[in-house]
């Protein structure tokens, strides 16, 4: 065997620990599994009940059956979906622009996009949040979406990526009389088709686990994404329908990223690849 | 009629010369090879050419029309690149067809030119694969393929066979002979492998510092080089250059002594040089056989053999010091040490005046 | 390139500049002027230069917000680190099954936030949770983890160590796969005991990407927000309220916009500080070290 010698067998301690580590890691989401299965009377002061059955889906039926729930889950998709869309198309531009083109100030303004990446969220919320209102844009999908698509990293992953690519390629492509759209558009572009999924699936969970901006802007309930739903409605936990119920909505809420995940878990894995070579 | 014309062109990164007042005639359909070390400018060149880099000063003509000013595009001239620059995701016919279709070319008609040119190199069968699923000499084709598709007036190959193998870079010289006699355009190719010079090209442009040093036929290149640069980058292993000086002799041609005190007698005539002043006597290996010691112009310590088979390179050492590069037939018995006896052959030799300059043997009658 | 500088590239960058001076630079520079006024709901406010700066220094609800945010980012970040780092290495040893037990440690940090304190709410809930379920078929008194002021931010490093680890730990398994083999067969020639090997080796190796970990998680903790909000709102009595979570109530509760400015920029300054102390301080350790 060549990759032997440190990857030499784990010894069986190592393997128990390892075991132990991911039995900690599955209980809670086992345990939060288990509960929403049950009736919520079965719960009351009980909860160890969750660990016998018999066990329902009323709860998930309840959900499917609970327009505010569902109402949320469209939110979510629509934001995430239109965060996606727009960072793509804009850090693809973008990063063209600052890859390959030459304008002036184009060393500076790719400087200042760097800098965005120190500027954590909180510090710029609260104006963010005064700009908005003057817009008029809280309470809209574009409110929810607009601050999602001025990520720098995206800006600067594309520009890096689009370096990459052999300048040859556009040569070539001048030689062939095409302009500058044309190579942007049918050279360049699909060719970063690797990139570009790999932007989305994290841009993709990023949005859809944003909770910060939309706590704020989104303060009609029917206006909550999945991830302030859930918020409400555990911090209005006594009122609610119940323990089986609240743990439902919790599954419910993180089947979808859970597939998001699972599909693109490559490309997840690939992108930690080059962000620890860097 | 003359084909490309460069004048006077000029070319500086910020402060950094990079050609200085090239100009330059082609003949129609002619094959021409730039030809220099790295840093030459040759590449530069040719990307001004292309569209590629803008020129500072100067003008480039192709069939009269001045093209300078005009996105690459349009200049109707075509590139095979170094690393091919196929268009990865695009299939063989898709990467024919792109330049096609930026030019509006009506779809039947480009399909015909496709197919045609995929039979003559011979890719018909390969025309829905994408780059990456083919060789390294199919990519080489296809690229030529690409270029070829467009009719163009003018050819630009970047080091077209540096990416090869010693196998294929043979095959691929053999093709892209084939390549000019089928086109109805000027070629130009560039490189730094005189060899490959030698073999293809019409004429060679040898570029050194920013400047054309000679322009000319291939064994004019090699027979009479313009100067030490010309001289020692043609021909392998280089010329040797041996300083010496003027001294009388009898005849209407000069005799120069080397640094160990031998005379050779040149057939260069004295008037063209310079009366003082440092000469470089200039010896192709060919020039100098081994003889017995004692028995030639100069006696000298053999320090390498280098065995090529079909003949053997003596590197010698003279009395003083000065290395000199000698030829031996294939089975020389000689031994790293042996003192051997060198023979000039002062009819071929070159001389080089303190400027550079070349001198050659009066052509024989 | 056709060398020439054309301001039709600018049309390229022009739709994210334009979004990004609006919705960040904008914001930003927006941020330091309400810092320096008195804002509320109702008004445009007025200029009160270092006012809020002053009120902030002496706020004891704002320093202890501090400490506790530095308390839970110092539990945090080491065990992160150390856990993620032997997970890796474990994985990056364990051969088949590594992949499901890679896809299971990183699972948890695909959650939103929202997500991960519903679930462990009700974990550490004495009367209807997992551990307090545990606790009692044990035959012990189950823990308050949220309501005792010296379990609070111990039970929020431990729900966000297990929402983070994932993230790390595919960090340091990238790492490790860089890593040439022939260092290792070296090492193996040279009689190395595995602890050797991983001391001389591995862990110089992997430095980068440990001060990669180390400050994104740092910056990341810093932050800490949602777990607090909505696991104990920073109770009991202020024993959980972290720095951002102070800004949140100061703004959006109590509409103090230039006084929670104010603390978004002290933040702010805390958080590039931290973050360059960090960078230069293993800058300089290796300095010279490090041919790359």
């Amino acid at each position: 065997m060549a990759a032997s010698l440190e990857r030499g067998r784990l010894t069986p301690l190592g393997w128990a620990a390892l075991v132990l580590g991911a039995a900690i890691m599955v209980a809670p989401l086992a345990w939060t599994l288990l509960l929403s299965l049950k009736h919520n009377a079965e719960l009351v002061g009980h909860s160890g009940a969750a660990l016998h059955p018999p066990y329902t889906l009323e709860n998930y039926a309840a959900i499917v059956g609970n327009s505010g729930t569902m109402r949320w889950l469209l939110n979510s998709a629509i934001v995430a979906l239109g965060t996606t869309a727009g960072v793509l198309i804009l850090a693809s531009l973008a990063g063209y622009g600052f890859a390959r083109l030459d304008f002036p100030f184009r060393r500076t303004l790719f400087v200042i996009v760097l800098l965005g990446l120190a500027v954590p969220s909180q510090a710029v919320i609260l104006p963010q949040h005064q700009l908005f209102a003057w817009l008029h844009l809280h309470n809209s999908y574009p409110g929810l979406i607009l601050p999602g698509l001025i990520a720098p990293f995206s800006v600067f992953f594309m520009t890096t990526y689009m370096r990459g690519i052999p300048r040859d390629l556009d040569e070539a492509a001048m030689l062939d009389g095409a302009s500058r759209w044309t190579i942007f558009w049918k050279v360049i572009l699909p060719l970063t088709v690797p990139a570009q999924s790999t932007l989305a699936v994290f841009t993709f969970l990023g949005s859809w686990n944003d909770y910060w901006w939309p706590l704020i802007s989104a303060t009609h309930s029917d206006m909550y994404t999945l991830t302030v739903g859930l918020a409400a409605a555990q911090m209005n936990y006594a009122q609610t329908s119940g323990l089986g119920f609240l743990m439902a909505q919790a599954v419910f809420a993180s089947i979808p990223i859970f597939i998001v995940y699972i599909v693109f878990q490559k490309q997840i894995v690939r992108a930690m690849a080059g962000t620890a070579v860097r | 009629m003359a084909s490309l014309e460069i004048s006077n062109v000029s070319k500086a990164y910020g402060a950094t010369p990079v050609l200085d007042r090239i100009s330059l005639a082609m003949e129609a359909r002619e094959f021409v090879a730039f030809l220099g070390p790295s840093g030459s400018g040759k590449s530069t060149l040719l990307r001004i050419i292309a569209g590629l880099e803008t020129l500072d000063e100067g003008e480039v003509r192709l069939d009269g029309e001045r093209i300078d000013g005009l996105p690459p595009g349009r200049r109707g001239v075509a590139m095979v690149f170094q690393h091919y620059a196929l268009y990865p995701h695009m299939s063989v016919r898709e990467n024919m067809a792109f330049g096609l279709r930026n030019a509006g070319m009506p779809k039947p008609e480009m399909e015909a030119r496709i197919a045609e040119v995929a039979q003559i190199l011979e890719i018909e069968s390969q025309l829905d694969k994408k780059p990456g699923q083919m060789s390294g000499g199919q990519r080489q084709r296809v690229a030529i393929g690409r270029a070829i598709v467009k009719q163009p007036k003018l050819f630009l190959l970047d080091e077209p066979l540096s990416n090869l193998d010693a196998a294929l870079r043979m095959r691929t010289r053999i093709e892209l002979a084939q390549l000019r006699r089928r086109v109805d355009a000027a070629l130009i190719m560039v490189t730094h492998d005189q060899a490959e010079a030698m073999t293809l090209a019409d004429r060679i442009v040898v570029m050194n510092d920013r400047r054309i040093q000679q322009v000319g036929a291939p064994m004019e290149i090699y027979a009479r080089p313009a100067n030490t640069f010309v001289a020692r980058f043609v021909g392998s292993p280089a010329m040797t250059l041996a300083p010496a000086i003027r001294v009388e002799g009898e005849g209407g041609y000069a005799r120069v002594r080397l640094g160990c005190g031998a005379e050779v007698e040149t057939r260069v005539l004295p008037a063209a040089l310079p009366k003082d002043g440092a000469l470089q006597l200039g010896l192709r290996p060919e020039m100098v056989a081994v003889a017995a010691p004692g028995g030639g112009t100069a006696d000298a310590e053999a320090v390498l053999l280098e065995r090529l088979g079909e003949r053997t390179l003596v590197y010698a050492r003279l009395s003083d010091g000065q290395e000199i590069v000698a030829d031996d037939k294939g089975d020389s018995r000689l031994k790293v040490g042996d003192t051997v006896g060198l023979s000039i052959d002062g009819a071929a030799a070159h001389l080089f005046g303190p400027d550079g300059a070349g001198h050659h043997a009066e052509a024989a009658a | 390139m056709s060398g020439t500088r054309d301001w039709r590239g600018l049309l390229f960058v022009a739709p994210f500049l334009s979004l990004y001076s609006l919705i960040l630079i904008f914001p930003l520079f927006r941020g330091l002027w309400l810092s320096l006024n008195r804002v509320d709901l109702f008004g445009d406010g007025h200029f009160v230069g270092a006012g809020n700066y002053v009120r902030l220094a002496r706020d004891p609800i704002f320093a202890t917000s501090l400490v506790n945010t530095f308390e839970v980012t110092l539990m945090i970040v080491p065990v992160l680190t150390v856990l993620a780092l032997l997970l890796a290495l474990a994985l990056n040893n364990a051969g088949k099954g590594a992949a499901l037990l890679r896809g299971i440690f990183f699972s948890s940090a695909v959650l939103s936030v929202t997500i991960v304190t519903l679930i462990w709410r009700f974990v550490l809930a004495p009367d209807s949770g997992l551990l307090g379920e545990l606790w009692k078929s044990l035959g012990w008194e189950p823990l308050a983890f949220l309501s005792a002021p010296g379990l609070v931010l111990p039970a929020i490093a431990v729900t966000t160590i297990w929402w983070s680890v994932g993230l790390p730990m595919l960090l340091f398994l990238a790492g490790l796969q860089q890593i040439p083999q022939d260092m290792y067969e070296a090492a193996a020639l040279d009689d190395a005991t595995r602890w050797t090997t991983f001391w001389r080796i591995t862990l110089p190796s992997l430095r980068r990407t440990l001060v990669l970990v180390v400050m994104l998680q740092t910056a990341a903790q810093l932050q800490l927000f949602g777990q607090a909000q909505l696991l104990t709102a920073g109770g009991p009595s202020g024993a959980s309220r972290t720095a951002v979570l102070f800004l949140f109530e100061t703004a959006f509760g109590r509409w103090e916009l230039g006084y929670a400015s104010a603390a978004a920029e002290i933040l702010f300054l805390i958080i590039l500080a931290v973050t360059f102390a960090q960078y230069w301080s293993t800058a300089r350790a290796t300095e010279g070290r490090d041919g790359r």
